[in-house]
């Protein structure tokens, strides 16, 4: 009993089952939903949302927030696609690409961690210039006509596998292992956990925070890259509203957006999870206007679920520290002699 | 003393936050073994001094010498580096790690080869501890254990101890003496934070004392009593007058304005006394002892699952906080800056903010907001340069007397002042006083918490203890004294 309450206390596998019950309840109305093309398409189309999300990750867990990473992702995209586009090699536009993801990720970094400015203030002015820059960038023009063995690569396959899956997958892995083997790891957790203490314990709380944007901004033009290969063509509208998306997908992974708490690998279900709801909506025949609707429903679901419960554990968990401090009265009389005099200074302070 | 080897000298420690000067030239130094006792009031500059032994803020002027090496402090890694360790009072543990993360973060050492040291610290110690629960669910005394494992697996030579027995029991004091003591024998210097003399008696080699940010006293502790300590403590220019007030005679024959019958709530448990009009009742014990959770219930704002609170002979324990003040009933609450004032806003609006729709239909009435604020700034005698003083500008002792007038504006028939002079300077502390006794003159039931016995001593006429959520005695005018609060208040049958 105890390991399947343990288990259903980690927030992966509770995860994991909304998912698989997403899938059983949505094929009861339309079976084609539980094949294979289905979930390849699925798992598939999760790749972009998996990257940020892992860089979101590392963003909230020093309790920060990105909002800046939809952009990162168009920008990166436009940038990588009218590279490609006109002629340059394929790995110096992407490399140039992710090297702008990371610049603007540090300056993310820079304006919370040493200017102070409130991350989500921070990242929706970033979101705000970029947006712009974008638009200045493609004329407003969709970049089109890209190279089909760029396209090519996004349906490339290592066995059943799409390689970009994998890729994504690897990735996840290696962060998970960076957040729970390394010492440097376990920092990002503990600034989101308790950031005076981490002061005391001397961790490079600004270096960290700073590195957190900067990898949320590398991710995020990494998802860039990935959708000028998958979609084959930018719009000026490319990566709008996708923070939503993926900050949705992390809380759902059981990322607390208080900071402290969660795993690359939850986030990743939570990414496949709102990729699933999408594909599901198309098979349930709902119109696609509604995903937005259901997206934004689903963040405020889960945000304030997961806030009672917390508020819920530490109420209660403070109750009994409480009760506990007044019940032991009757079994603890202390017999110790204090000394006849003795003065108290100024109270205590707290 | 010469041939103990020197762990950490300052010299001429200067401070100055804004236009506030904290510590004004402050020297002193730690050797092998010693265990320097470090008292003063609040405010008098010790935390401060600590924080910049830690490297968390930057010094204006003087030296810090660690062995003979002149270091600069500016980053709490390098305090580290250099074996100092800071147990703070309020321990500062990652919530959601688990015990062994929480002391095991932050080293770059092998893993395995610090969990073993770990292991043999524990059953070196004797400790019982288990390594994988989370920090969350610890109580203060075992977070404060897990602070000060992780000073010693940093195998720190001084050790900051921050008022670390202010939440401990007796035993957990005993056996926290003990470990110190046996560190004493392996060298490590330790600087002792306390508020309670007999402490610095009882483990202390030398004890100094800060008093606006100066040394007063500094010495072996042999060289002094416990009055030489006092006279170091007080302010040099104010004769400790021991305003008795005269105390009027309560009528004790009338019914009382509040009542408690046996009431309980988290933190509290089967607590019943009676505040009668024109009288001030002295609520003492310890921090943690569940006083300002049983004024919070009293209040509406924590929960009540026993018992009942009459006022006035009715029961308000199903109101809620808004109705309770509207039924005559206020709280000035422990810590200001959490629950009690409006930093950025005027003195006239934090005066007035609790009866804004008494004095207003729709707009507010700015002459009646004016002549309110303006009564209690001329009573009370509140420093200001005008209504529209924000009221983060002023001191401490300002800010209190407009929180109690705010209160007070609500017309109440009971009053309960929570720690009403804490985080106060001593003239500052004379009027809030003298306020009391003018409340009390105009016959207002007041219900005074404090863990500050000379208050109580001073102030009440008559006092009830708590301990451990109950309140065990009751001492008249006559039997209340600093021994028989103190005894009542750490549960001394």
């Amino acid at each position: 009993m105890t390991i399947i309450k343990k288990l259903f206390e980690k927030r992966e596998i509770t995860a994991l089952m909304f998912l698989i019950f997403l899938f059983l309840g949505v094929s009861l109305r339309n079976p084609d939903f539980i094949n294979a093309q289905s979930i390849s398409t699925v798992l598939k189309g999760s790749v972009l949302y998996i990257f940020l999300a892992v860089g979101m990750t590392f963003v909230l867990l020093t309790g920060g927030i990105d909002v800046s990473v939809g952009a990162i992702l168009g920008i990166s995209a436009a940038i990588s696609a009218t590279m490609i586009r006109d002629g340059s090699s394929v790995i110096l536009s992407v490399a140039l690409a992710i090297t702008i993801g990371l610049i603007i990720g540090l300056i993310n970094g820079i304006g919370v961690a040493v200017v102070k400015v409130p991350p989500i203030i921070m990242t929706l002015g970033t979101l705000g210039i970029i947006r712009g820059i974008m638009i200045i960038y493609t004329n407003g023009r969709w970049v089109e006509n890209l190279p089909d063995s760029f396209k090519m690569a996004s349906q490339a396959s290592f066995g059943p596998l799409n390689v970009y899956f994998l890729l994504a997958v690897i990735t996840v892995i290696l962060v998970q292992l960076y957040f729970s083997k390394t010492k440097k790891g376990k920092y990002f957790a503990a600034i989101g956990d308790n950031i005076e203490g981490s002061v005391l314990v001397g961790i490079p709380v600004n270096k960290m925070i700073i590195i957190a944007y900067a990898i949320s901004g590398l991710c995020a033009s990494i998802a860039g890259v990935i959708f000028t290969s998958q979609v084959g063509f930018v719009t000026s509208n490319t990566g709008l509203d996708i923070e939503m998306v993926a900050i949705a997908a992390c809380v759902l992974g059981g990322v607390s957006l208080s900071g402290g708490i969660g795993s690359v690998v939850g986030a990743s279900i939570g990414a496949i999870i709102m990729t699933a709801i999408n594909s599901a909506l198309i098979f349930l025949k709902v119109p696609s206007f509604w995903n937005k609707f259901i997206q934004g429903l689903l963040l405020i679901i889960i945000v304030v679920s997961d806030v009672m419960i917390h508020k819920c554990f530490q109420e209660k968990a403070r109750k009994q520290r409480l009760s506990a401090r007044s019940e032991s009265t009757k079994d603890t009389v202390i017999e110790n002699d204090l000394p006849e005099e003795s003065i108290f200074l100024g109270g205590n302070e707290q | 003393m010469s041939e103990k080897k020197s762990l950490i000298k300052l010299k001429e420690i200067y401070k100055s936050f804004d236009d506030n000067e904290v510590l004004k030239g402050v020297s002193l130094e730690l050797s092998e073994g010693e265990i320097v006792a470090i008292i003063g009031g609040n405010g008098a500059g010790k935390s401060t001094l600590m924080k910049i032994i830690m490297g968390i803020y930057p010094l204006d002027r003087g030296e810090i010498y660690i062995g003979n090496e002149n270091v600069r402090m500016n980053s709490t890694s390098i305090a580290l580096e250099k074996g100092i360790y800071l147990v703070p009072q309020e321990p500062l543990l990652f919530p959601n790690m688990t015990v062994e993360e929480n002391v095991l973060i932050g080293f770059s050492q092998n893993k395995t080869l610090l969990r073993e040291k770990l292991r043999k610290l524990i059953d070196h110690l004797g400790w019982d501890i288990c390594l994988t629960r989370k920090a969350a669910t610890l109580s203060i005394a075992e977070q404060q254990l897990v602070e000060i494992l992780r000073g010693l697996l940093r195998e720190a030579k001084i050790l900051i101890l921050d008022e670390p027995t202010s939440t401990l029991t007796f035993n957990e004091i005993e056996s926290f003496f003990n470990l110190m003591k046996d560190l004493q024998t392996k060298g490590i210097g330790m600087l002792y934070i306390t508020h309670r003399l007999t402490e610095v008696f009882e483990i202390a080699t030398d004890v100094v004392i800060l008093r606006d940010g100066g040394i007063t006293v500094n010495g072996p502790v042999a060289n002094f009593t416990k009055k030489m300590l006092i006279k170091g403590l007080m302010p040099d220019n104010v004769e400790h007058e021991e305003t008795k007030f005269d105390s009027e005679k309560t009528d004790y024959h009338k019914d009382p304005v509040l009542k408690l019958e046996s009431l309980s709530g988290y933190g509290f448990n089967n607590v019943s006394f009676s505040v009668y009009a024109g009288e001030i009742l002295g609520l003492a014990g310890v921090v943690g002892s569940g006083r300002t959770e049983l004024a919070e219930a009293i209040f509406g704002i924590g929960e009540i699952t026993g018992g009942d609170v009459l006022l006035k002979g009715s029961s308000i324990k199903n109101y809620n906080t808004k109705e309770i003040v509207n039924m005559g009933l206020n709280y000035v609450p422990e810590d200001r800056h959490l629950n009690g004032i409006f930093d950025i806003a005027d003195v006239k609006l934090n005066t007035t903010s609790s009866i804004l729709s008494q004095i207003s239909k729709f707009f507010l009435n700015r002459k009646k907001e004016q002549k309110i604020t303006q009564k209690y700034i001329d009573d009370f005698r509140i420093k200001v340069t005008g209504q529209d003083q924000l009221l983060k500008s002023l001191s401490g002792g300002n800010q209190q007397k407009v929180v109690i007038g705010r209160t007070l504006s609500s017309n109440p028939q009971v009053i309960i002042l929570d720690e009403p002079t804490r985080g106060i300077d001593a003239g500052a502390r004379g009027d809030v006083y003298k306020i009391i006794q003018e409340l009390k003159k105009l016959g207002l039931a007041i219900l005074l918490i404090s863990s500050d016995f000379e208050e109580i001593h001073e102030l009440a006429d008559r006092a009830q203890v708590m301990y451990h959520g109950t309140n065990r005695i009751e001492l008249s005018k006559e039997e209340i004294s600093m021994d028989t609060l103190t005894q009542a208040a750490f549960g001394v049958q």
